[in-house]
C-alpha cells in the first residue's frame, strides 16, 4: 500500500491483512492517577490517569501526558487502586455527610493525603494530610479536620503509595515557559494578513 | 479533532421505560440543575452506552486525526513549523489518551476500544479519510479542521458527564495553540509567493466538501435525539455547528483572498443563515462505511502500530499490577 | 580564542540533535503505547529545540541562519555521528539508540555547564532539566524491558550489540580536541566517553542484559568529518522537501 507519508511507506504496509488482529487482555496495563502543582503556592491537584507497567513508568508517562504544556512545579503519581473515594454528594451537601461505614479502630496509624472535589465536574485538590488507622478512619478524620469545607467527593490516599519528584528534580519543568512554539500567543497571523492586504492594495 | 455527525443513531439497550422512574427523575433533576454526572452515580443504560460511543469516537478521531497531519511531520519547512507540527500531532495523541481515559470511566477498557477501531467496528471523523497531498493540506487541517473541532468541543465541554467535561476542558485549552498555528501557516502562504498561494487555494478546493460534511447531516428530530439533548449528551445540532463554523471562518478565508469552491455559498442576512450547496451525503455514507480514499490506509497504519508495539506491551505488563477503571 | 574549534564542536552537537530528533519524530502517532507516544515525541521536540539553540549560537559566531544551515546543507556538510542517521527500525532499536545517545548528550551538556563559551554554558544550564527527563525515560524503559520477557531481552541485546560500536562513534575526536580542552570550552571526548560508560554500565547492571560490552569493538567513525551512511542524504532530502521548493519564501 502506497502512502503520501514517507514514514508510513517505511512501515511497509501490506496491501491487505490475512486475518483480524485482536488486542489481548494482557495489553491493558495498570492504572495510575497523576497529580500536579501548577504553580508555586498552589495545592497538588489531580489531572487524570495514565496506564503504565509500574509507578516509575507512570511518573515518566504522566509528566509528558499532563505537564508538557502550561506551567508545573511538581508532580506525584499513585496507583488508582490506592485511592479510597467517599460517596459523591449533591450540590450544597458535603460528601462527608454521606459516610456510613464505621472507621477502622484496629491497626497501625499511617499518613494519608486528603483531596477534595469541591464541585462535580471539577478536579480533586489536595487539602492536607492526617494520620489514620485505615481509609475509612481517614475519611472520618477528614470530616473533623476540614469542618469549613463541603466537598462533593473526597479521596484519601496513603502517603507512602505516592511517587513524587525530588526537590532537585523540579528543574524538569524549568523550560516550560520558554516552549513558545506550543503557545498560542507565539503566532501572530495578523502581520501576514496585513502583508497580504498591502500586496493587494499596492 | 472531532466534528460529530453520524453518532446518535438509536441503539439496542434497555428501554428507558424499564429504568427505575425515581432514579431516572433524580438523574434528570441533577442535570437540569446544571450539575455534572460522576462515574459512580446511577445512570440510565442508554446514557452510558451513548456516551461511551461518543467519547470513543472522539478518541478514535484524535488518534486517526494524527495521521493526515503526520503525513508532513518529517517535511515541515523550517524549525518553527517543524517543532510546532510535531507538538500539534503529539497533542492529538494526547487528546486521544485523555478521551480514552474518560470513556474508560464508563466501563470499557482502552484496549477494547482500540480493538474495535482496528477491526472496523467503530467510527471516527470522516474527514481523516481524505489525503493530505501537499504541505498546504496540512495547513488547512491545522487551521480549519481544528476550528471545526473546536466548535464541537466547546459545545460538548458544557455537557453533563464529569470526566468528559474535564478532558475537554484541557483539550480546549491546548487547541487554542492549534488554531493560531494553523491560521498563521495559512496566512503565511496567503502572503507568500504565487506558488504558495496556489497550493493553499488548491488545498481549500480539495478540503471544502469534506469540511462541510464534518459536522454530519442535518439532525432528524426524533424522540431519541430529544432525550440526548435533555441529558446534555448532545449539546448542539449538526446544522447549528456548521452554521457557527461558517459564520466564524468564511470571512477569515475571504480576508486572505481565497475563494471557496461553492457557487451557492452566501449569507442570507434576513434569516441570518448561511446558504450552501447540500453536501453529497451519499459520499459521506460511503466514506464512513469504509470506502473513502484513505480508510484502508488509516486503519492499516493503526493496526501495524499496534502489532509493532505488541512485544513492548507484553513485556512490561505485570500481572501483579491490576488494571483498574479510572475513577474520574 | 580561535572560533574554529568551538564552531566545529557546535556543529557536531547541533547536527546530532537535529538528526536524532528528526528520526525520533517519526514515531509520533505510531508509538507502541499512547503514553509512550507522547513522551517520545516530547523528547524528539526537545532535541530539535536543542539543535535550534545550538545553530543560533553558531549564527552569533558568524554562521548562516539556523533554517538555512539545517535545511539546505548536503550530507557531507553534516557533522553528526553516523549512529543518529540510521532509520528508526523497531522500537528496541530506537530505544537503545535513545539510551546510548542521551546519556552521552546528558554528560556532554553537563560538562559544558561551565564552558568558557558563555552562550553554550548558558544553554547547557537551561536545558539540564529536559535532558534529565530524557535519561530518566531511558533508564526507566531499560529497567522495565531489561528484566522482562525473553523476547524483549533478546531484542534489546541484539540492538545493543548493533548500536554499541555505533555509539562509540559519538566520541570521534575532532582536530581541535586539545585546543577545546586548553581553552576551557569543553573537557574533551575521552573524558566524556568515560563518564558515559560509567552511566550506561550502571543502568545495564539493573537489567538481565549482558554487561560485558565489547571493549575491542571498532567504533563507527567518520560522521564528524562529513562521512556518512547512505541513509543521511535521503533523510535530508525528505526534511527539506518543502523548503527547497523555495528556500527564500516564508512558510
Amino acid at each position: 500500500m502506497e502512502s503520501l507519508d514517507p514514514r508510513v511507506n517505511r512501515m511497509n504496509l501490506p496491501s491487505s491483512f490475512d486475518e483480524a488482529m485482536h488486542k489481548e487482555e494482557m495489553d491493558q496495563l495498570a492504572t495510575y492517577e497523576v497529580f500536579l502543582v501548577p504553580k508555586e503556592g498552589k495545592p497538588l491537584e489531580s489531572v487524570g490517569p495514565v496506564h503504565a507497567s509500574e509507578i516509575e513508568m507512570a511518573f515518566v508517562f504522566g509528566k509528558e501526558a499532563y505537564s508538557r504544556r502550561f506551567t508545573c512545579v511538581a508532580m506525584a503519581v499513585c496507583p488508582t487502586s490506592s485511592i479510597f473515594p467517599s460517596p459523591v454528594s449533591e450540590a450544597g451537601q458535603s460528601a462527608y455527610e454521606l459516610l456510613t461505614d464505621q472507621a477502622e479502630t484496629e491497626g497501625d496509624e499511617q499518613q494519608y493525603e486528603v483531596f477534595h472535589m469541591n464541585k462535580r465536574g471539577k478536579f480533586h485538590k489536595h487539602v492536607g494530610s492526617l494520620m489514620a488507622k485505615g481509609p475509612l478512619d481517614a475519611l472520618h478524620q477528614g470530616k473533623e479536620a476540614f469542618p469549613e469545607e463541603t466537598p462533593q467527593n473526597v479521596w484519601v490516599i496513603p502517603t507512602s503509595d505516592f511517587h513524587f519528584n525530588s526537590e532537585e528534580d523540579s528543574d524538569l519543568w524549568a523550560t516550560l515557559p520558554e516552549k513558545k512554539y506550543r503557545d498560542a500567543i507565539f503566532y501572530k497571523a495578523g502581520d501576514k494578513i496585513q502583508k497580504y492586504k498591502d500586496s493587494v492594495n499596492s | 479533532m472531532y466534528g460529530g455527525g453520524n453518532v446518535f443513531e438509536p441503539m439496542k439497550v434497555k428501554e428507558l421505560a424499564d429504568e427505575d422512574p425515581i432514579l431516572l427523575k433524580e438523574f434528570q433533576d441533577r442535570i437540569d440543575r446544571g450539575e455534572k454526572i460522576e462515574p459512580t452515580d446511577w445512570m440510565p443504560e442508554l446514557y452510558r452506552k451513548q456516551l461511551i460511543r461518543m467519547i470513543e469516537q472522539h478518541a478514535h478521531s484524535e488518534i486517526i486525526g494524527a495521521l493526515p497531519e503526520g503525513t508532513w511531520i518529517t517535511r515541515a519547512p523550517g524549525f518553527k513549523r517543524k517543532m510546532a507540527l510535531m507538538a500539534k500531532v503529539q497533542d492529538e495523541v494526547g487528546h486521544a489518551q485523555l478521551l480514552y481515559s474518560a470513556a474508560e470511566t464508563l466501563g470499557k477498557p482502552r484496549e477494547a476500544m482500540i480493538d474495535d477501531l482496528i477491526n472496523g467496528r467503530s467510527k471516527y471523523s470522516n474527514i481523516f479519510n481524505y489525503p493530505a497531498f501537499t504541505w498546504a493540506d496540512s495547513c488547512f487541517i491545522s487551521w480549519l479542521v481544528d476550528a471545526g473541532a473546536i466548535v464541537n468541543q466547546l459545545a460538548n465541554a458544557k455537557g453533563s458527564y464529569g470526566p468528559y467535561v474535564r478532558a475537554l476542558d484541557r483539550i480546549c485549552k491546548e487547541e487554542s495553540f492549534h488554531l493560531k498555528y494553523g491560521h498563521d501557516c495559512v496566512a503565511s502562504l496567503a502572503a507568500g509567493t504565487p506558488s504558495q498561494r496556489k497550493w493553499m487555494q488548491e488545498a481549500i478546493d480539495r478540503w471544502w466538501a469534506p469540511m462541510m460534511m464534518f459536522f454530519g447531516p442535518s439532525d432528524k428530530i426524533s424522540v431519541h435525539s430529544e432525550i440526548l439533548i435533555k441529558w446534555k449528551v448532545k449539546m448542539a445540532s449538526n446544522d447549528a455547528m456548521r452554521q457557527q463554523f461558517l459564520d466564524m471562518y468564511v470571512p477569515k478565508i475571504w480576508e486572505l483572498g481565497f475563494t471557496i469552491p461553492d457557487p451557492l455559498l452566501r449569507k442570507n442576512e434576513e434569516e441570518d443563515k448561511w446558504e450552501i450547496t447540500e453536501p453529497d451525503w451519499d459520499e459521506f455514507k460511503r466514506v464512513i462505511n469504509g470506502d473513502g480514499p484513505c480508510n484502508k490506509e488509516r486503519l492499516a497504519v493503526r493496526r501495524i502500530a499496534e502489532e509493532r508495539g505488541k512485544w513492548v506491551r507484553e513485556a512490561i505488563n505485570r500481572k501483579s499490577e491490576k488494571y483498574m477503571v479510572p475513577l474520574a | 580564542m580561535d572560533n574554529q574549534a568551538a564552531i566545529e564542536l557546535l556543529y557536531k552537537m547541533a547536527d546530532d540533535d537535529l538528526i536524532i530528533g528528526h528520526r525520533n519524530s517519526e514515531w509520533t502517532g505510531v508509538g507502541p503505547i499512547l503514553e509512550e507516544d507522547i513522551s517520545f515525541s516530547s523528547m524528539a521536540q526537545d532535541k530539535i529545540g536543542h539543535s535550534w539553540g545550538l545553530y543560533k549560537i553558531l549564527h552569533q559566531l558568524g554562521e548562516s541562519e539556523p533554517d538555512l544551515v539545517a535545511f539546505t546543507r548536503n550530507a557531507e556538510q553534516f557533522h553528526n555521528c553516523q549512529m543518529v542517521e540510521f532509520p528508526i527500525g523497531e522500537y528496541d532499536f530506537s530505544l537503545i539508540r535513545h539510551f546510548l545517545f542521551d546519556y552521552a548528550d546528558y554528560h556532554r551538556f553537563e560538562m559544558l555547564e561551565n564552558s568558557s563559551l558563555t552562550g553554550l554554558a548558558q544553554l547547557a544550564r537551561k536545558i539540564k532539566g529536559e535532558i534529565k527527563y530524557h535519561i530518566l525515560h531511558a533508564r526507566t524503559w531499560m529497567k522495565n524491558l531489561g528484566n522482562s520477557t525473553d523476547e524483549a531481552k533478546e531484542r534489546l541485546q541484539r540492538s545493543l550489540d548493533t548500536l554499541y560500536p555505533m555509539a562509540l562513534g559519538i566520541f570521534e575526536k575532532s582536530p581541535y580536541e586539545d585546543q577545546l580542552i586548553s581553552d576551557g570550552v569543553f573537557g574533551g571526548e575521552e573524558a566524556l566517553q568515560t563518564r558515559w560508560l560509567d552511566s550506561i554500565m550502571e543502568v545495564l547492571r539493573l537489567t538481565d542484559l549482558n554487561h560485558t560490552l565489547d571493549s575491542a569493538a571498532s567504533p563507527l567513525i567518520g560522521g564528524r568529518m562529513g562521512k556518512h551512511t547512505d541513509h543521511l542524504q535521503p533523510l535530508l532530502d525528505e526534511m527539506s522537501e518543502v523548503v527547497r521548493t523555495d528556500p527564500t519564501a516564508e512558510w
